[in-house]
């Protein structure tokens, strides 16, 4: 592993994460990257989605990615170990792993690997995935080879949890402005419905909440359709009404159905 | 479209707007709100459209060329990121134009955007809950998220945007007519209500009831709290000739 490609390894990550940052991308890079420079034979890494299930993401070759497939479906493998106890796992002989995970270790020297080392993405607290690698020979990866995979590591780590917190951000001001319009509706609903119906703010707000609930709608689908004239005021009398609610008072004398 | 508690920021895009207007001179419009935008918030380019009845989108101003070609775009595949904002009634932030997400999200739509040059777009519906105004679109060459700053400001600027037309909607200009800001009226619920009762009075839609309160407010030189209260307590009505009782 020359020094030499290390430092361009890092200096071409760097840049993606600086740059156009593009998930996919940088961890395929990623994982390319860990085959060259640290004479692992395949890589794969898994991510841990917003349900809190590992998926795999990013494999140097279909093999890996029907192994990593396979740790998911049988609940069992180093990379689900480092996942769940944040440390990095190694096992020198596979053959001899059929203690550790029967299922796995049979899987992966079939498939002609003989090694597996799996590293945690860690950020203090935080775990979001791991990676593994694959060798064909027996053998530990050297001290240097598992210092620089963890810092490859390390540094994916740093640039997604950036990434998805840009992205979180997006996603919440996306749903906190449709919220606050979504409230407006609402309000303006009320006004129409008082209007009509001669209620009081609060006896519009029963009445449309009242429609919604017995016709199993959100609050503010039925504030839209009464504004639309989709649903008729005369409609969300009848709705309220059927829910057994106190009846509601009007400006014109109590309302019967 | 309302900024979260942040009047300061809309009273920032207002005076950056304003200097930019007393620069060349020119009233603050929708060309100016979009160039001061352009300059501030690190995009490419901007697009203000109205929605002119019956829901055909109009260009009011656009920046670039770019910015022209996806406005139409959407129009023609009928589909995109302005759309589904106007729909959600909310902003539809799109980092990048050129990922399997965004092509499944707008199939027609995303490649054709991506094929005209545009990486992200970021579109801000201008509205005040069932009143559809119009859209501001940013969109930027490089994909990439706006930053949290930025991402407030581009909502301050769409509100700002909102406003500018809600005030012709309403006949007003403030060249003409002074100081008619609406100030905090627009997070206050009883405006909202008034709109709503206003629109069952003279049974027009949310729009026009909405343009009636605020001209009527500046007719009668109240502030527009004051009269959407005093029409939430009966003590207001719209008669069908758009007089009050």
């Amino acid at each position: 592993m020359g020094d030499e490609r290390l430092v361009e390894t890092f200096v071409e990550l760097a840049d993606t994460l600086v740059d156009d940052f593009d998930v996919i991308d940088f961890l395929h890079l990623l994982v390319d990257r860990c085959v060259a420079l640290l004479d692992v034979d395949a890589a794969g890494l898994l991510l841990v989605d917003e349900h809190g299930r590992l998926q795999p993401v990013a494999t140097s070759n279909e093999q890996v990615r029907l192994l990593e497939l396979f740790q998911l479906q049988n609940d069992e493998g180093p990379c689900l170990d480092a996942y769940r106890t944040a440390t990095s796992i190694s096992h020198a002989d596979l053959r001899s792993a059929g203690g550790r995970w029967p299922r796995f270790a049979a899987a992966a020297t079939d498939a002609g690997f003989a090694t597996v080392d799996a590293l945690p993405m860690r950020l203090r607290t935080e775990v979001i995935g791991a990676l593994n690698l694959f060798r064909t020979q027996v053998g530990e990866l050297t001290d240097t080879a598992r210092r620089t995979a963890q810092a490859l590591v390390d540094v994916a780590t740093i640039g997604l949890l950036q990434e998805r917190s840009i992205r979180h951000q997006e996603i919440l001001t996306e749903q906190l402005q449709s919220a606050l319009n979504t409230r407006v509706v609402v309000e303006q609903a009320k006004g129409l419905v008082a209007e009509r119906l001669g209620l009081d703010m609060d006896g519009a707000f029963a009445a449309l909440r009242g429609y919604a609930r017995s016709h199993n709608q959100k609050l503010s689908d039925v504030a839209r359709a009464v504004i639309a004239g989709r649903t008729t005021t005369r409609e969300l009398l009848t709705g309220a009404a059927r829910l057994g609610r106190r009846p509601l008072k009007s400006r014109f004398g109590p309302i019967s159905e | 479209m309302m900024v979260g508690g942040g009047t300061s920021r809309l009273a920032q895009v207002r005076a950056w707007v304003t200097e930019r207007a007393d620069g060349s001179g020119s009233p603050v419009s929708a060309r100016l709100l979009c160039e001061t935008a352009v300059l501030r918030l690190g995009v490419s380019g901007a697009v203000l459209t109205t929605v002119a009845s019956p829901g055909w989108p109009e260009t009011r101003h656009c920046t670039d060329l770019l910015g022209e070609r996806l406005a139409e775009l959407q129009v023609t595949v009928g589909e995109g990121p302005s759309a589904d904002a106007r729909w959600v009634g909310g902003p539809v932030l799109v980092a990048d134009l050129d990922t399997p997400a965004s092509q499944r999200r707008w199939p027609l739509f995303a490649p054709l955007a991506v094929e005209a040059g545009a990486g992200a777009l970021f579109a801000l519906p201008l509205c005040l809950g069932a009143i559809r105004v119009g859209i501001l679109a940013l969109h930027r060459v490089q994909a990439g998220g706006l930053e949290q700053a930025r991402l407030t400001y581009s909502l301050a600027f769409a509100e700002l945007a909102l406003r500018l037309l809600l005030d012709e909607q309403a006949g007003l200009s403030s060249e003409r007519d002074g100081s008619i800001d609406l100030g905090p009226a627009l997070r206050n619920p009883q405006v909202h209500q008034a709109t709503g009762m206003i629109s069952a009075q003279l049974d027009i839609g949310m729009e026009d009831a909405f343009a009636r309160l605020r001209a009527r407010a500046f007719a009668v030189r109240r502030p527009l709290s004051e009269l959407a209260a005093d029409v939430v307590a009966h003590r207001v009505r719209f008669g069908p000739t758009g007089e009050p009782a």
